[in-house]
C-alpha cells in the first residue's frame, strides 16, 4: 500500500533528530562519575591497586624476614619508630613497628594489599562464574532444572555462611586456597539468584523471540543475548561481594584456617597477634584498618554503581 | 493464613533434608578414613575395625545415611572425640551462651539500627543523616574480629579505672556463682527431656538471674555481655539502619502520607503511625536474615571474648580436629537458622497480608 497524498498524514518531527546517540557505556560511565561515593571508592581502590602492584618498591623490608639478629635493636613487638617524630636516628625506621616475629609490620601490610585484593577478586570471580552458570541455566531452561538447582542453592543458603565455610575447610584442609574455595562456594547462591532473576526478566522479551526465530541455538541465545544483558546487577553484587569475601577469608585466616604463616595476609596477621592486643594494639589496628579501608572502598563503589546503574533512580 | 503456614512448613522440609545430606556428605569426604581422622596415631587395624563397627561405618552408605538421619532426629549427634562426651550434652551447656550473646546483639542491632535509620530518614541530608550513613558504611566494612579486639582494648586498657571500663573476657567475674535452676528449685531428681530443657534454660545466665531474682548475677552477666554484643551487633545494626532509612524514605514519599499530612495529622504521628508501620516490613526481613551473620560472627566474637559458646567450641574443635563436634554444631545451627527463617517468613505473612497470596 502506498501512502501518497493521504489527507490525514501528519508530519511528526523526530524529537531525537539532531541529537547524537549516547552510547550505553558512556552514559553509564557518566552516571557512575556523578555518584560521589563511587568516585571516592574508585579513587581509594585505584590507590590500593597501585600499592599492590608496587609493593616491592614501597615496602622497605622483606615481609616474611624476621629482623632478629639482622638489626641490633630489633625485638618482637617493637613499638613504631618514626624518625620525624623523634625516634633516635641510630634506630632503623619502622613506621608501624615490628610484629611478634620481629618482622616489619608496614612491609607486611603493604604486601598484604596484594594478597587481600587477589583474594577478593579470585573468590568472587569463582563464585560469579559458577553462580552465573547455575543461575542462567536454571532461569533459562526453567521447570525441573530450575527447581533442582535453586533448591540446591537454598540448601547452601540454609547455613550461616561462615559455619558452612568452616565445615568445608575442615574437609578440604586448612590453607589459603581452600579458604577461598570455601568462601567462594558459600557465595555461589547469591549470584545464582541474581542471575536467575535477570534471566527470567529477559527471557520473555521480544528480541529473544527474534533471535530464536532467526535460528540461534539455546546456548547461543544464553551466551550472546541473555548473559550480556543480565550483567549489570551481577557487577553491582560482585563489587559488594568482594568486600564480604575479603572479610570472610580474613576471618578464616584469623581462626587459623586460611593463610598459613609466614604469608602477610591481613586476617592472619590479626589472628597471630590477637593475644598481644592489650600490650601492642597497633599490631591489630594496622591490618584491621587496612581491611576496613579496602572493604569500605569496595562497598562505596558498589553502592555508587548500584545507584548509577539503577534506571529507576535516573533523574 | 493456615494454608500459608502449612505451605511454608512443607517447603522447609526439602531444605532441611538437603542440609542433613550435605553435612553427611561433607563428613564422608574428609580425606583419609574417618577412623584415622578421629583417632590419629592411636588407630591400629584392630582398633579401626572396632571403630568402624561401633559407628556403623562397615555398612553400606544408604544404611549409614538412614542411621545418621535417625540419630540426628533423636538428638544423638555422636560423641566428641576430644571430650569423650556426647555432642548433644556439650551443646546443652554451650548453646545457651551463644543464644544469649546473639539475642543481646540482636536487641542492640535492632534498637539502634531502627533508631538511627529513622532519625536519618526524617532529617535527610542533615549532619545526623551523614554521620549515620558514614557509621553504617563503616559498620558493614569492619570485620567483627577487628571491632571486637578494638573494643576489648578500648574498654579494658584505655578506660581502665574509669566507670566505663568493662570486662573484656569471660561470662562472669570469678566469685559470682550461677545456681542451676534444678538445684534452686529442688528438682535435682528430674530426668529425661524436661531436665535437658531445664538445664538449657538454667545455662542462660540472664534468664537464670531473673528467675532466681539474683540481682548481682544479672548485673555481672549484662556487664560481660555488653562488649561482645556490641561488637557482634554493629554490622547488623549498620545494615538495619540503612534498610530502615531507605524504606522509610520510600514510604514517606507515597501518596497516603501526603494525604495524612494534608488532613492535619501531626508530623510525629505521620512518621510513627503511618510511616514506620509500613516501612518496618522489609526491616523485619533484614533482622531475620541478619541472624545468619550473627551466628557466623558469634564464632569469632566468642573466640575473642573467651565465651564458652558453640562458636568457641567450633574453634577448639578445629584445633583438635574433632570432626564429630563440628558436624554436630553445624547441623544444629543450620536447623536453628532454618526454623528462625521460617518464623520470620510466617511473621512476615502476618504483618503483610499480600505476602500470603503469592
Amino acid at each position: 500500500m502506498t501512502m501518497h497524498a493521504d489527507p490525514f498524514s501528519i508530519e511528526i518531527a523526530d524529537p531525537m533528530a539532531g541529537q547524537k546517540p549516547v552510547s550505553l557505556l558512556r552514559d553509564t560511565l557518566r552516571n557512575i562519575l556523578r555518584q560521589r561515593s563511587a568516585i571516592v571508592g574508585l579513587t581509594v581502590l585505584g590507590l590500593l591497586v597501585l600499592v599492590a602492584i608496587f609493593a616491592s618498591v614501597i615496602a622497605p623490608f622483606d615481609p616474611t624476614q624476621p629482623l632478629l639478629g639482622i638489626e641490633e635493636t630489633a625485638r618482637p613487638r617493637l613499638a613504631p619508630c618514626i624518625h620525624l617524630l623523634g625516634c633516635p636516628l641510630a634506630q632503623p625506621e619502622h613506621l608501624m613497628g615490628l610484629d611478634g616475629n620481629a618482622r616489619d609490620v608496614f612491609s607486611r601490610v603493604v604486601y598484604g594489599t596484594r594478597i587481600d585484593l587477589e583474594i577478593g577478586f579470585l573468590t568472587v570471580g569463582f563464585a560469579i562464574i559458577l553462580g552465573t552458570l547455575i543461575g542462567s541455566v536454571a532461569g533459562f531452561f526453567g521447570s525441573r532444572m530450575d527447581n533442582l538447582l535453586m533448591r540446591l542453592m537454598d540448601v547452601l543458603l540454609a547455613f550461616p555462611s561462615l559455619l558452612l565455610a568452616i565445615a568445608i575447610v575442615t574437609v578440604l584442609g586448612p590453607g589459603l586456597i581452600n579458604a577461598q574455595l570455601a568462601i567462594g562456594i558459600v557465595a555461589i547462591p547469591v549470584y545464582a539468584r541474581v542471575m536467575r532473576a535477570s534471566v527470567l526478566s529477559i527471557r520473555g522479551q521480544d528480541f529473544i523471540a527474534a533471535s530464536r526465530a532467526l535460528g540461534e541455538s539455546s546456548g547461543g541465545i544464553l551466551r550472546r543475548r541473555i548473559i550480556p544483558n543480565a550483567l549489570t546487577p551481577l557487577i553491582v553484587q560482585g563489587t559488594l561481594g568482594i568486600a564480604g569475601a575479603i572479610i570472610d577469608v580474613a576471618a578464616l585466616s584469623f581462626l587459623g584456617l586460611g593463610a598459613a604463616p609466614p604469608l602477610a595476609e591481613w586476617g592472619s596477621m590479626i589472628g597471630d597477634e590477637r593475644n598481644a592486643v592489650f600490650s601492642a594494639p597497633h599490631l591489630i589496628l594496622v591490618p584491621g584498618i587496612a581491611i576496613v579501608i579496602t572493604c569500605l572502598s569496595f562497598n562505596l563503589l558498589g553502592d555508587g554503581l548500584r545507584d548509577a546503574l539503577d534506571p529507576r533512580l535516573n533523574r | 493464613m493456615t494454608r500459608y503456614i502449612i505451605r511454608r512448613l512443607l517447603l522447609s522440609i526439602p531444605v532441611l533434608l538437603g542440609v542433613v545430606i550435605l553435612v553427611f556428605i561433607l563428613a564422608r569426604i574428609i580425606p583419609g578414613d574417618p577412623c584415622r581422622a578421629a583417632l590419629g596415631e592411636r588407630a591400629t587395624a584392630a582398633i579401626c575395625d572396632a571403630f568402624n563397627v561401633r559407628y556403623g561405618l562397615d555398612k553400606p552408605i544408604p544404611v549409614q545415611f538412614l542411621t545418621y538421619v535417625g540419630n540426628v532426629a533423636t538428638g544423638d549427634l555422636g560423641d566428641s572425640i576430644r571430650f569423650g562426651r556426647p555432642v548433644s550434652q556439650i551443646l546443652v551447656e554451650r548453646l545457651p551462651v551463644t543464644l544469649e550473646l546473639t539475642v543481646y546483639a540482636l536487641i542492640f542491632a535492632a534498637f539502634f539500627g531502627i533508631l538511627l535509620g529513622r532519625l536519618s530518614a526524617i532529617r535527610r541530608n542533615s549532619p545526623i543523616d551523614v554521620a549515620t550513613m558514614i557509621v553504617a558504611n563503616l559498620g558493614v566494612s569492619i570485620p567483627v574480629f577487628v571491632l571486637g579486639l578494638f573494643f576489648a582494648y578500648l574498654f579494658a586498657v584505655v578506660l581502665k579505672g574509669t566507670p566505663f571500663a568493662l570486662p573484656p573476657s569471660g561470662r562472669l567475674t570469678p566469685g559470682v556463682d550461677v545456681i542451676p535452676l534444678a538445684k534452686a528449685w529442688g528438682l535435682t531428681t528430674l530426668g529425661g527431656p524436661p531436665r535437658v530443657v531445664l538445664d538449657f534454660i538454667s545455662n542462660i545466665n540472664t534468664v537464670n538471674a531473673i528467675l532466681t531474682l539474683n540481682g548481682s548475677l544479672l548485673l555481672d552477666t549484662v556487664r560481660h555481655m555488653i562488649l561482645p554484643a556490641v561488637a557482634l551487633g554493629t554490622i547488623p545494626m549498620a545494615i538495619i539502619a540503612r534498610m530502615t532509612r531507605s524504606s522509610l524514605l520510600d514510604v514517606l514519599g507515597l501518596d497516603y502520607i501526603r494525604t495524612a499530612r494534608a488532613k492535619g495529622v501531626r508530623e510525629r504521628d505521620v512518621v510513627a503511625k503511618h510511616g514506620m508501620r509500613n516501612a518496618l516490613l522489609p526491616v523485619v526481613t533484614v533482622i531475620g536474615l541478619s541472624l545468619g551473620g550473627l551466628l557466623s560472627g558469634a564464632v569469632l566474637t566468642e573466640t575473642i571474648f573467651n565465651l564458652a559458646g558453640i562458636g568457641r567450641t567450633i574453634t577448639e574443635a578445629i584445633q583438635g580436629r574433632d570432626y564429630i563436634i563440628i558436624q554436630g554444631v553445624v547441623i544444629v545451627v543450620a536447623i536453628i537458622y532454618i526454623v528462625v527463617n521460617l518464623i520470620v517468613d510466617i511473621s512476615y505473612g502476618l504483618l503483610d497480608p499480600r505476602i500470603r497470596l503469592t
